[in-house]
């Protein structure tokens, strides 16, 4: 089996394959195992049930160290890049590429963060709200001095407590809408009595500098200010990536609750390519622990397609996992449980096929 | 400003490094990315942009964006968001389209 991407998800679908007795290749971009996981420090609740709440970086150790003893082999900074003839895929190290035959292929490719556009937006100090909180727990840089956050979600409040812990001024969160939109009030009070101000039905006008960002507009419902800030950190929400499926030949439906366009695949996380299954965020955007339930299904699925477990048994284990990822998910994101149920029932009925040329 | 002491992670810059920016050598922490070294050092520009020739910088830090490309050791166009910085690096901005490579 090969898996591309060695985040929670394509780490989770390893390990049900592997353990199993399957010989796992784990392809990433990366120099590390993990994915975003590795730049989490906060505290993860929604976990499945066989995990304790842990921090995201001690999750991505737990993963990676829970293949040990499997036949699992990586290739780290290797990417996909396109499809052969023959049905293997190509892989690149940025050097070279070569092909890679597989009986199974498992997609966990992630999501990306999207911008937020604004008059001049691409100036250096205007970063996204992952890229903030990668450069202090990955990198251990602070990424500036006195900041604003665009966006209100969960991912916005962690990092804006995660800039003040390393001395960041997080003067303000700005929000379009009237409402914060985390779901975590908890956490939101915890921001709130730390000081940093709430802008709700705000939005930025233009950013302005020389050859990074030194101030910024900010519309407010009833008045135009200007901040001076070295740092904007900008949560536009995130879509999934999915260059590996259009190359791949894969149809497409569209949920915007699990952010926008992501490929048909049923209840088995099987896509409409038989030989293709994919996990995690690739297959709509939801939180940490349910991006490695929809990994654990993947992988299930994939053993029971190579006849490693029959079906009973395979029909068994997904259907208490399905159970636990509509308890992770409907808890805190009822409406992405939803959009969930609908994209797997409208498997049938793409909205895109035959759109790319193989 | 380097990180010396995380709130959670502790002391984690141990090996630091030269790297050299412009000709300029700054110092970085072998485990840290070229853009994050940079940033660090105080550098956000890292080039300008082909058509509207405007100053681009580190955006989305996961090699998604290309908004961090830079000449790293004489080759064109790497994303510093994803390589790591060494021991005597030598790295340059971004301010045109490079030389088509021969080989």
């Amino acid at each position: 089996m090969l898996v591309i991407g060695a985040g929670p998800a394509g780490l989770a679908a390893a390990f049900e394959t592997a353990s199993r007795g399957l010989d796992v290749t784990i392809v990433d971009e990366s120099t590390v195992k993990g994915g975003q996981l590795c730049q989490q420090t906060q505290i993860i609740r929604a976990l499945p049930s066989i995990f304790q709440p842990m921090r995201g970086f001690e999750l991505a150790k737990l993963l990676t160290n829970q293949l040990e003893d499997f036949s699992v082999r990586y290739l780290l900074k290797h990417r996909l890049i396109g499809l052969y003839r023959d049905g293997s895929v190509g892989i690149t190290n940025e050097v070279d590429v070569f092909p890679i035959k597989f009986k199974k292929l498992v997609i966990a490719t992630g999501a990306a963060e999207n911008a937020i556009p604004f008059p001049k937006w691409t100036l250096p100090g205007i970063i996204t709200i992952g890229a903030a909180q990668t450069l202090i727990n990955r990198d251990f840089v602070i990424p500036g001095k006195n900041s604003v956050i665009v966006g209100s979600s969960d991912f916005a409040m962690d990092v804006a407590l995660q800039l003040l812990d390393v001395g960041v001024n997080v003067k303000a969160i700005i929000e379009a809408q009237s409402d914060v939109l985390a779901r975590d009030k908890e956490k939101v009070k915890r921001v709130k009595k730390s000081g940093i101000s709430f802008y709700l039905n705000s939005s930025i006008v233009e950013a302005r500098g020389k050859d990074e960002v030194s101030e910024i507009d900010i519309q407010l419902p009833n008045k135009r200010i200007t901040e001076k800030v070295d740092l904007v950190c900008v949560d536009g929400g995130r879509s999934p990536i999915l260059d590996a499926f259009y190359q791949l030949g894969c149809s497409f439906g569209y949920q915007g609750e699990l952010g926008g366009w992501i490929p048909q695949y049923n209840e088995f996380f099987q896509t409409d390519r038989e030989d293709v299954f994919l996990a995690g965020n690739a297959a709509g955007v939801s939180s940490q622990g349910a991006v490695i339930v929809t990994g654990m299904i993947a992988g299930v699925s994939v053993c029971e397609s190579l006849r490693i477990i029959d079906n009973r048994e395979a029909e068994k284990i997904r259907i208490s996992l399905w159970r636990e990822l509509e308890n992770i998910e409907s808890s805190l994101y009822p409406d992405v449980w939803q959009a969930r149920i609908n994209h797997i029932k409208s498997f049938k009925y793409p909205l895109l096929k035959n759109q790319f040329i193989l | 400003m380097h990180i010396k002491n995380h709130p959670i992670l502790g002391s984690c810059l141990q090996e630091p490094v030269t790297f050299y920016f412009n000709d300029q050598p700054y110092t970085a922490y072998k485990q840290q990315t070229v853009a994050a070294a940079l940033i660090a050092n105080g550098i956000r520009m890292f080039g300008l942009s082909r058509k509207l020739v405007q100053p681009r910088g580190m955006f989305c830090a996961r090699g998604r964006c290309c908004s961090c490309y830079m000449t790293v050791n004489g080759e064109d166009h790497v994303r510093t968001c994803m390589i790591k910085v060494e021991e005597g690096m030598r790295v340059y901005p971004n301010l045109e389209d490079p030389e088509i490579r021969g080989d």
